[in-house]
């Protein structure tokens, strides 16, 4: 039973769950009403099983700087719950089963899309952003904001700008949320001499990014009402959303506390579940 | 019909001029060029030569008679007046050659509207350009023209506008024609109250983002009815208040176009984005213009045109998107 857990916690569950939403947003903004139910069970099942793939992949690589910090140092290989030869087999497993199910289930172009963001978070970013460039979450953050691309594109087998549009909304708002963190735990990045923005470029510049970044934000947030892609629901509430992101943002540049960052972290996470359950809220109460 | 369409074109030229003649009485400082009303020191048109002066200056010792003054006040006098005839005139029209119930009763509407208007310029004499009433009076004055405007609109029905669907604009061009409406408010406020030049810098005011401000005499809309108000009476923190606020406004009204504009360039009306887009680009620059050549009169005069053009233009985006 612990095993199945340790199985179940080298998955990032929930980060898994976070890009699942995104994608099942993608999916069902992708037509009017949904057609089959099963079908999208199906589509979601694949792309989890290649983003826990990712996830894995992503904890092998870097099991030894994990077990270094107190954010990861209880992940389950650095316990020691699992081998490193053990989790890289299982990786490869859920891997090969998520593609093969978007391949004969869903469709060619979904596997592609779900297979280019898995060596872009697992290999690129891991092995070589991650250390190479403070501009490793922003350039990376594209793997992680390519979810409601692939639901949509499940669905309709093709790359659509509405598409492009959410993942440009998770793309923007990746620096910020990620920032905010490696403020908090700066001191570990820079002990694993981790080039995060906090590290090389100091904690003042970086609060300076993430309140840029956030008020590019609040702009791509009203791009979806601005294209026509929704209605007043959406307007309000990403009016709402983006108001309150930019005051924790502008209230952590002033500020000296290092919870605010935490804090500012925290609703980032709640920012892009809102801003997706807003979506879907307008599309559905526009149709009917 | 013809002729109800060309007499409400007519007379929204008519009230622009009207309106511009407002603005130039009250940018000279004219607004008591004439102490009472419907007179003038209680001549018909105005004293001209020194035995009529002298007489003027008998009846009103305590206004010292300027014939600088007196020009503007009594030229808006009669150009108005005018404008009431013209409504008389399209009330006899609209039941003489059409059975439009709609028309029939905006254009009475509109003449009643037109009377109440008077009585406020009435007002402003009377009561010393009491600020509150001179920012009604221009509220009337920009209520004509949209009036008029929508009679023509009624009469006209442009085919091309039959082309143009933005039913899915209703909200955001709603919220548009409110932020625009509040933005008015503030910039006549900030006229009748003297305040155009509380701050001479640009984008600073008195050299600070956030310089020293009071607001609660500045927006008080209850002030005291009796003294003088020509040249305004309020302490420089609330003119500042005033001024500044209409500012920030600006700043909101133009987030809201932006949004407004570019859902009608996506609902493929791009020629009202367009129209939107240059005046709103106008009024803003000769805002400031106002402020950093210390209010050039026509200068200021446009600035008021504009804003009475940008209320037509959006009006018309929202009669696109509620039409049946």
């Amino acid at each position: 039973m612990t095993l199945l857990k340790s199985y179940y916690e080298l998955c990032k569950p929930n980060v898994v769950y976070m890009m699942l939403i995104c994608a099942f947003v993608g999916m069902l903004l992708a037509e009017e009403s949904v057609s089959s139910f099963w079908y999208l069970f199906v589509s979601l099942s694949g792309i989890a099983f290649c983003a826990a793939s990712a996830a894995a992949i992503n904890q092998v690589i870097d099991r030894n700087t994990d077990a270094s910090m107190t954010r990861t140092d209880q992940r389950p290989l650095p316990q020691g719950e699992l081998s490193a030869t053990h989790a890289s087999i299982f990786a490869l497993v859920i891997g090969i089963l998520g593609a093969l199910i978007l391949y004969l289930y869903v469709n060619t172009l979904t596997m592609i899309l779900t297979l280019a963001s898995l060596i872009g978070y697992a290999f690129i970013y891991t092995v070589y952003l991650k250390r190479a460039t403070p501009q490793n979450i922003v350039i990376g953050g594209l793997a992680g904001a390519a979810p409601p691309l692939l639901g949509w594109a499940s669905v309709s087998n093709t790359i659509e700008p509405y598409a492009l549009l959410l993942v440009l909304i998770i793309f923007v708002w990746t620096p910020p949320h990620f920032w905010a963190l490696a403020i908090y735990r700066k001191d570990e990045y820079a002990k694993e001499s981790i080039p995060m923005l906090p590290v090389t470029h100091g904690v003042i510049f970086t609060k300076l990014q993430i309140v840029l970044y956030t008020i590019i934000l609040f702009i791509v947030s009203l791009l979806p009402y601005v294209v026509l892609m929704s209605g007043e629901i959406y307007l309000f509430s990403a009016l709402a959303l983006s108001t309150v992101f930019l005051y924790y943002s502008i209230n952590l540049y002033y500020s000296n506390d290092d919870e605010d960052a935490m804090k500012t972290f925290q609703f980032s996470i709640y920012y892009i579940f809102l801003i997706f359950l807003a979506l879907l809220l307008d599309h559905f109460i526009i149709i009917s | 019909m013809n002729q109800i369409k060309n007499l409400s074109l007519f007379g929204i030229c008519m009230a622009f001029v009207v309106i511009a003649l407002g603005a130039w009485t009250r940018l000279v400082d004219a607004g008591l060029g004439c102490p009472d009303w419907p007179g003038c020191y209680g001549f018909v048109v105005f004293p001209i030569n020194e035995a009529e002066i002298a007489i003027a200056e008998s009846r009103y010792p305590t206004f010292p008679y300027d014939i600088n003054k007196a020009i503007p006040e009594v030229v808006h006098r009669y150009f108005a007046a005018a404008l009431g005839l013209l409504a008389i005139f399209l009330v006899y029209l609209s039941f003489r050659k059409t059975n439009d119930k709609s028309i029939q009763g905006w254009s009475c509407f509109l003449l009643i509207f037109i009377c109440l208007q008077g009585t406020f310029g009435y007002l402003t004499v009377s009561l010393k350009l009491l600020p509150i009433i001179v920012t009604i009076h221009l509220f009337g004055g920009f209520t004509t023209l949209l009036l008029l405007y929508f009679i023509y609109l009624k009469s006209r029905n442009f085919e091309i506008f039959n082309q143009i669907n933005i039913s899915n604009l209703k909200v955001i061009s709603g919220i548009a024609l409110a932020v625009l409406i509040f933005q008015i408010f503030l910039g006549v406020w900030t006229s009748t109250n003297y305040a155009s030049l509380a701050c001479a810098d640009f984008p600073t005011c008195q050299g600070s983002y956030l310089p020293e401000m009071d607001f609660k005499n500045g927006f008080n809309l209850n002030q005291e009815v009796g003294p003088n108000y020509l040249y305004g009476l309020l302490d420089n923190p609330a003119r500042v208040a005033i001024h500044y606020s209409h500012r920030i406004s600006a700043l909101l009204v133009t987030f809201i176009f932006l949004i407004l504009m570019s859902r009608l360039w996506f609902s493929e009306a791009a020629p009202l984005a367009s129209t939107l887009g240059i005046l709103l680009l106008t009024q803003i620059t000769l805002g400031i213009i106002n402020v950093v050549y210390v209010l050039p009169l026509y200068v200021a005069i446009a600035h008021n045109l504009v804003a009475a053009c940008l209320l037509l233009a959006t009006f018309t985006v929202n009669y696109l998107a509620w039409k049946k």
